[in-house]
C-alpha cells in the first residue's frame, strides 16, 4: 500500500497477480447461438458466469468478426424472467412445480394417450436450433422405441424448399460449395436476399472481397433494404416471379451460345414434373410429384415463353436487366455465386425455384469448384446439423427415409429396437401437424426451442387448436413466451453453452461447445429431460447414458448412420479440439467442395460426379412460373410480406431480453412505400390497421426508414410478440417441401383512427 | 382532505425514492469494489496486425490539437462489456444503408462535429464498411424484460512490470489494432491518450498479453541422453529404484550427523 502511494499510477506485479487469479477470464470457443452462419465465439467466462465475447479468430466461418448480436449474445442468459422452476397447469392456471412432478406428468400422460388414441396421437415439434444431440434422442424417442414418425421441426418452415431442392436437383442435401467460395466468386447474386440485416458476416466478406478486387454484389429482390444501399445493382422484381425471372436468365444463357455444352452432355439430365400442384390451404392436402424424362430440346421449346421482353410485364424487371444478369452467369470468365435463403424457400413453389436457380448453374458448368456456387443460407444455427443431417422431419431418418426399407433396418440395427417398430409412412409435416392437433388426431405435442405460437402462419386458428380440451402441450424453453402460455406443462431448458452440444451450419460445419456455465435453478438440457421421460416410459435400455458421458456416446453411435465418404463425420476429440469441422470428414480430412474428383473423395470418376443421383448427373428440371396462392386483389389490394431485422433473431424471446438490441429496435413496425403513405394520408409514426382475410393488427408505420417495399407492399418484422403478424399470414405452402410462403399473401391497409 | 393525502402521496414518493437511491449507490459502491479483472487468452493467438500503422501520417498533428473533456467512465458507458461494440449515441443521419460513408464522414479521421458540440471518436477499422452489423442506435431507454447482467470492470490503466517500464496494453486487440485511433487526437479518453503519438510503432514498447501463464523451465528429469563413450567416462546411465534412492538418503544423513 505504502509503496503504491509512493509510485501513483503504477500497479505492481503483486497486484497483478492477485488480480489475474481471483477475476481471471477464461476464453473457450463456441459456435453463435443465433443465425445458421455459425460464427465461431470466444466467450469470457470469469467466476462462473459469462462476461463477454469476441470473435474467434481462429474459426474458417468468421475470423474474428462478429454481428452485434453475437457479441451481445450472452447477456440473453441473463433476463430476469429465465424460467428455473417447472410449471404445471392446475385448474387453468401455471403453477410452480418441481422436477420431477413434471417429468412423472409428462410421462403419464404419454402412456395414456398412446394407450387410448394410438401412437400417432402423441408428437414432438422441435427446432433447428435443437443441437445435434437433442435432435438425435427426439427422433430415436418417438420413431425408434414409441415408433410413430410424429416427428418435426421449425426448420420445415425455414428451409424444406431448400432440402427439396437439393434431394430433387442433385439426389443429396445440403451444399456443394462452402464460404470459402466468397473469396473466389468474382459476381454475387443475391436472390431476395437480404444479407447485409441476415447474414451480415458473410455480407462483411462480400464487401471486403470488393475492396480488395473488381467484384459485384447483385441485390435481386423485391424490397430495397440496407443490402439494396451497399449492392453494385438491385433489381426490383413483382412477389413469386423470380420463377420467370430464372427461366428468362436459362433462356438467354441458351439463346446466346454461352450453355456449356460439355458439362451438360455428360453430367446433367432434364426432366419434368407435375404442374398445377396446388397450394396445400386444405386440410388432408396430400401431392406427389412425378418426374419425367425430358431433353434438352424440350426445355428449349418450354423457354420460349420465357423471353426476356415476353416476362417483363409480369415481373416487373426489364429485359434489359434480365440480359444483364445472363451476361453475368453466361460469362465464361466470371465464378459466379448464388445466394438465398427464406426468399426462395419461404415459397409456395420453394422447392421448383430452387431447382431453376441450380438449372442456370448447371446450364453455364458454374457449380462445384471455388467460387462457383449455388449456395443456399439457413437461418437457424443448426437447422442444417440437426434438422436435415438427424433428420427429425416425418418422413426422415439419420440416414435416408422412413419409406425405405433398408434405411429402416440401419435405424432398427443401430438402435437396437425391432425394424417394425419404425413405421414406413411419414404422418404430418408441420402445417398438417397443426391441423391434426386442431382436428383431434393428435392430442398431445411436446415442443422444444421453439415459439410458433408466434410462428405458425394463420396463427388464429392454430392457437385455438393448442387450447381445445383434450390436449396436452409441454413447452420446454429458457424464458416465458406466447407458446408457454399454451402449455399445459412448462419445463426450464438449460441454454446453449450452460450444456454440451454440437450445432451444424449453413456449410456443412459441424461444431461442438463444452458446458461452460451452470445451467439456472432446475434447469435441463432438452436432451436429458428427453432421456428422463424415455426412461420414465420404460425405454431406459435404448438412452443408457449417463449425465457425464452422453453427449459422447450419442455422437458416437449416431455417428455410425453416416459412416463412409459421402457423408462421414469427424470423431467427438477432433471436435472437441477445432473450430468446427466440415463433413464429408474423409481420412482425417474435410471435404470443401463436392461432387469433383478434385475435391471430393467420394467421386468414382475423374471430374465432376453428380454421385447422389444413380445415373450419377444432376437434374435440370422444366419447372413454369405460377401464380401465388392469394394475390392482392379488390378488397386487399396490398402484398404482405414478413421477415427479419438485424437486431433480432427470431421471435425475440432471447434478443429482446439483450438491453442493447431491444433499445436499438424496440417494437415491430409496418414499412410503407412513401407514395403509398402519402396516399393514405399516413406518416412516419402513425398508426397502420392491416388487416388480412384471416386477421388484423394495429401498428406503427415505417416510412423512408431502413427499408422500403415496392409499391403496393407493406412488410412487417415477425420478432415482436406484441403485434403478431402470423394472426395476417396465411398456410398456403410449397406441395413438395410443404414450407409455407411467409411472404405473400393479400392485405388491406389503413390509417387507423382509433 | 384531498390537499392532504397529496402531501402524504408525496412524501411516500420521496421516501421511496431516497430508498432508491442510497440502495443504488450502495450497489454501485460494491461494484466499483470489486477486483479488476484482466482478459487473458488461453486459446493462444497473437493479434493481428491489420491496421496497425493506419493513421500514423497524422501523428504529429495530435501534439497540437486540444484534449479531449471526455474520459473513460463516458467510454465504457455506452459498451455492454469492455471489449463490446459500442453503441451509436446519437441520432442517424439516415435509417437506410449499412452505414459505410455515413459513418465514416465524421468517424473515419475525426475532428468536431458541430452538431454534437464533440470530437468524433475514431474508427480502428475503417475497412469493415457494414457499420450497423456491429453497432446499433437507441431508440429507447426502456428494457423489454429486466436483466440480471453484471457489466465486468475495465482492466486497469498503466500496468507497468516495474517503475518506468512501458505500460502493456491491458485489452484485447481484436477489431481495435489501430492503436491511434483511441489513444490519440482530441476524441481520445484523456486518461488513455498518449503522450508520444508520434513514435506511431506502439507495439515496439506496448505488448499485449496474450497468455496468463509465465514461461519457466525446470530442468526435466527424463532429458538424459547418453554422451558417446559416455560408460567409459563412469556415467553408466543406471536407474535407482525407491529403496535405493532411500537408502542414498539415508547415508547422506548419516554423513551429515
Amino acid at each position: 500500500m505504502a509503496a503504491a502511494s509512493m509510485f501513483p499510477g503504477i500497479v505492481f506485479p503483486k497486484d497483478q497477480i492477485v488480480g489475474q487469479t481471483n477475476g481471471a477470464i477464461n476464453w473457450k470457443k463456441t459456435p453463435c447461438r443465433f443465425c445458421g452462419v455459425g460464427c465461431g465465439l470466444l466467450v469470457g467466462v470469469s467466476d462462473g458466469k459469462a462476461v463477454a465475447v469476441k470473435g474467434d479468430p481462429a474459426s474458417p466461418v468468421n475470423k474474428g468478426l462478429c454481428c452485434v448480436k453475437g457479441y451481445h449474445s450472452v447477456m440473453a442468459l441473463y433476463a430476469s424472467d429465465r424460467l428455473t422452476k417447472p410449471y404445471i397447469r392446475r385448474n387453468g392456471k401455471l403453477q410452480e412445480a418441481t422436477m420431477k412432478e413434471a417429468l412423472d406428468l409428462i410421462a403419464e400422460k404419454m402412456k395414456t394417450i398412446i394407450q387410448e388414441h394410438g401412437k400417432d396421437a402423441v408428437s414432438i415439434y422441435g427446432s433447428g436450433q435443437w443441437t445435434i444431440p437433442d435432435g438425435y434422442v427426439a427422433s430415436k424417442l418417438f420413431k425408434g422405441a414409441i415408433g410413430t414418425n410424429n416427428v418435426e421441426a421449425n426448420a420445415r418452415v425455414c428451409m424444406a424448399s431448400a432440402v427439396t431442392g437439393f434431394i430433387t436437383s442433385f439426389g443429396m442435401d445440403e451444399p456443394m460449395g462452402c464460404y470459402e467460395d466468397f473469396d473466389h466468386a468474382d459476381v454475387f447474386v443475391l436472390w431476395g436476399n437480404n444479407m447485409a440485416e441476415m447474414h451480415p458476416v458473410l455480407f462483411s466478406r462480400m464487401l471486403d472481397q470488393r475492396l480488395k478486387r473488381d467484384v459485384k454484389i447483385i441485390d435481386l429482390a423485391t424490397r430495397t433494404t440496407r443490402t439494396s444501399a451497399a449492392a453494385d445493382r438491385t433489381i426490383l422484381f413483382k412477389p413469386q416471379t423470380d420463377l420467370a425471372i430464372a427461366n428468362a436468365i436459362c433462356y438467354e444463357i441458351i439463346h446466346n451460345g454461352w450453355m456449356n455444352d460439355d458439362f451438360v452432355r455428360n453430367h446433367c439430365v432434364v426432366k419434368s414434373g407435375k404442374t398445377n400442384i396446388g397450394y396445400g390451404t386444405e386440410d388432408h392436402f396430400k401431392f406427389k410429384d412425378e418426374p419425367k424424362a425430358s431433353s434438352l430440346a424440350e426445355l428449349k421449346h418450354f423457354l420460349e415463353d420465357y423471353k426476356p421482353e415476353k416476362v417483363e410485364e409480369l415481373t416487373g424487371v426489364s429485359a434489359k436487366d434480365i440480359k444483364y444478369l445472363a451476361s453475368l452467369y453466361g460469362n465464361p470468365n466470371k465464378k459466379v455465386m448464388s445466394l438465398w435463403c427464406m426468399g426462395m424457400n419461404q415459397h409456395t413453389r420453394g422447392t421448383w425455384i430452387n431447382n431453376l436457380v441450380y438449372n442456370i448453374h448447371l446450364l453455364t458448368g458454374k457449380i462445384s469448384t471455388p467460387g462457383n456456387s449455388p449456395f443456399s443460407l439457413t437461418g437457424q444455427p443448426s437447422a442444417c446439423g440437426t434438422v436435415r443431417e438427424v433428420g427429425t422431419l416425418t418422413h426422415k431418418l439419420p440416414h435416408g427415409v422412413v419409406m425405405n426399407e433398408k434405411h429402416r433396418k440401419i435405424a432398427a440395427d443401430i438402435w437396437k429396437v425391432p425394424v417394425e417398430r419404425i413405421p414406413s409412412k411419414p404422418t404430418y409435416h408441420t402445417v398438417e401437424m397443426f391441423r391434426a392437433l386442431d382436428r383431434g388426431e393428435i392430442k398431445f405435442m411436446w415442443i422444444q426451442v421453439t415459439n410458433p405460437m408466434v410462428t405458425i402462419p394463420n396463427l388464429n386458428r392454430y392457437r385455438d387448436a393448442t387450447k381445445k380440451d383434450d390436449r396436452f402441450i409441454v413447452v420446454s424453453d429458457v424464458y416465458p413466451t406466447p407458446t408457454t402460455d399454451i402449455a399445459d406443462v412448462i419445463l426450464p431448458a438449460a441454454m446453449w453453452i450452460e450444456r454440451e452440444g454440437m450445432y451444424g451450419n449453413s456449410e456443412r460445419r459441424t461444431q461442438h461447445f463444452e458446458q461452460m456455465l451452470q445451467p439456472p435453478g432446475e434447469a435441463m438440457s432438452d436432451t436429458w429431460q428427453l432421456i428422463e421421460v424415455a426412461r420414465r416410459l420404460g425405454y431406459e435400455k435404448l438412452f443408457p447414458w449417463t449425465e457425464e458421458n452422453h453427449v459422447e456416446k450419442i455422437w458416437e453411435e449416431y455417428s455410425r448412420f453416416h459412416e463412409g465418404a459421402k457423408h462421414g463425420i469427424a470423431p467427438y476429440e477432433v471436435l472437441k479440439e477445432r473450430s468446427g469441422v466440415q463433413w464429408p470428414y474423409v481420412n482425417g480430412k474435410e471435404t470443401k467442395w463436392r461432387y469433383h474428383s478434385k475435391y471430393d473423395p467420394a467421386c468414382e470418376k475423374e471430374g465432376y460426379d453428380f454421385y447422389g443421383k444413380p445415373e450419377g448427373k444432376a437434374w435440370i428440371w422444366i419447372r413454369p412460373y405460377e401464380a401465388p396462392a392469394e394475390s392482392p386483389d379488390r378488397d386487399y389490394p396490398f402484398w404482405l410480406n414478413t421477415g427479419r431485422v438485424l437486431e433480432h433473431w427470431h421471435t425475440g424471446s432471447m434478443t429482446r431480453r439483450v438491453p442493447v438490441l431491444h433499445q436499438a429496435v424496440p417494437s415491430a413496425y409496418v414499412e410503407l412505400h412513401p407514395a403509398d403513405a402519402k396516399a393514405l394520408n399516413v406518416v412516419n409514426g402513425d398508426l397502420v390497421k392491416l388487416a388480412s382475410r384471416r386477421g388484423e393488427i394495429v401498428l406503427r408505420a415505417s416510412v423512408d426508414e431502413r427499408g422500403q417495399p415496392t409499391r403496393g407492399q407493406v412488410f412487417v418484422p415477425f420478432f415482436d410478440e406484441g403485434y403478431l403478424i402470423n394472426e395476417l399470414t396465411l398456410d398456403a405452402f410449397c406441395p413438395i417441401s410443404k414450407e409455407p410462403d411467409y411472404k405473400k399473401c393479400a392485405v388491406k391497409v389503413e390509417k387507423y383512427l382509433g | 382532505m384531498k390537499s392532504r393525502l397529496v402531501l402524504i402521496g408525496m412524501c411516500a414518493l420521496l421516501m421511496f425514492g431516497a430508498i432508491y437511491i442510497i440502495g443504488t449507490s450502495l450497489y454501485e459502491e460494491r461494484k466499483a469494489a470489486a477486483p479488476a479483472t484482466v482478459a487473458t487468452n488461453p486459446v493462444s493467438s497473437i493479434p493481428i496486425e491489420r491496421g496497425v500503422f493506419a493513421r500514423s501520417a497524422e501523428a504529429l498533428l495530435y501534439q497540437e490539437m486540444p484534449e479531449s473533456q471526455k474520459g473513460l467512465e463516458a467510454y465504457y458507458q455506452n459498451r455492454a462489456y469492455p471489449g463490446a461494440p459500442p453503441i451509436i449515441p446519437h441520432q442517424l443521419i439516415s435509417e437506410k444503408g449499412i452505414g459505410g460513408k455515413n459513418c465514416l464522414q465524421c468517424h473515419q479521421n475525426g475532428g468536431y462535429v458541430e452538431q454534437f458540440s464533440a470530437f468524433a471518436p475514431i474508427t480502428p477499422h475503417p475497412d469493415l464498411l457494414n457499420c450497423m452489423q456491429c453497432h446499433v442506435p437507441q431508440k429507447t431507454n426502456l428494457a423489454f424484460q429486466a436483466t440480471n447482467w453484471e457489466k465486468m470492470a475495465a482492466a486497469d490503466i498503466h500496468q507497468v512490470a516495474m517503475p518506468g517500464a512501458p505500460p502493456v496494453i491491458p485489452h484485447d486487440l481484436d477489431m481495435r489494432n489501430n492503436c491511434l485511433s483511441c489513444h490519440a487526437g482530441p476524441s481520445a479518453p484523456k486518461e488513455i491518450r498518449v503522450s508520444h503519438p508520434e513514435r506511431v510503432n506502439c507495439r515496439q514498447c506496448h505488448l499485449p498479453r496474450t497468455t496468463p501463464d509465465i514461461f519457466t523451465k525446470p530442468v526435466q528429469e527424463n532429458a538424459t541422453f547418453k554422451r558417446p563413450g559416455g560408460d567409459e567416462m563412469g556415467y553408466s546411465e543406471q536407474k535407482l529404484d525407491n529403496a535405493e534412492v532411500s537408502q542414498i538418503s539415508e547415508w547422506i544423513k548419516n554423513e551429515n550427523q
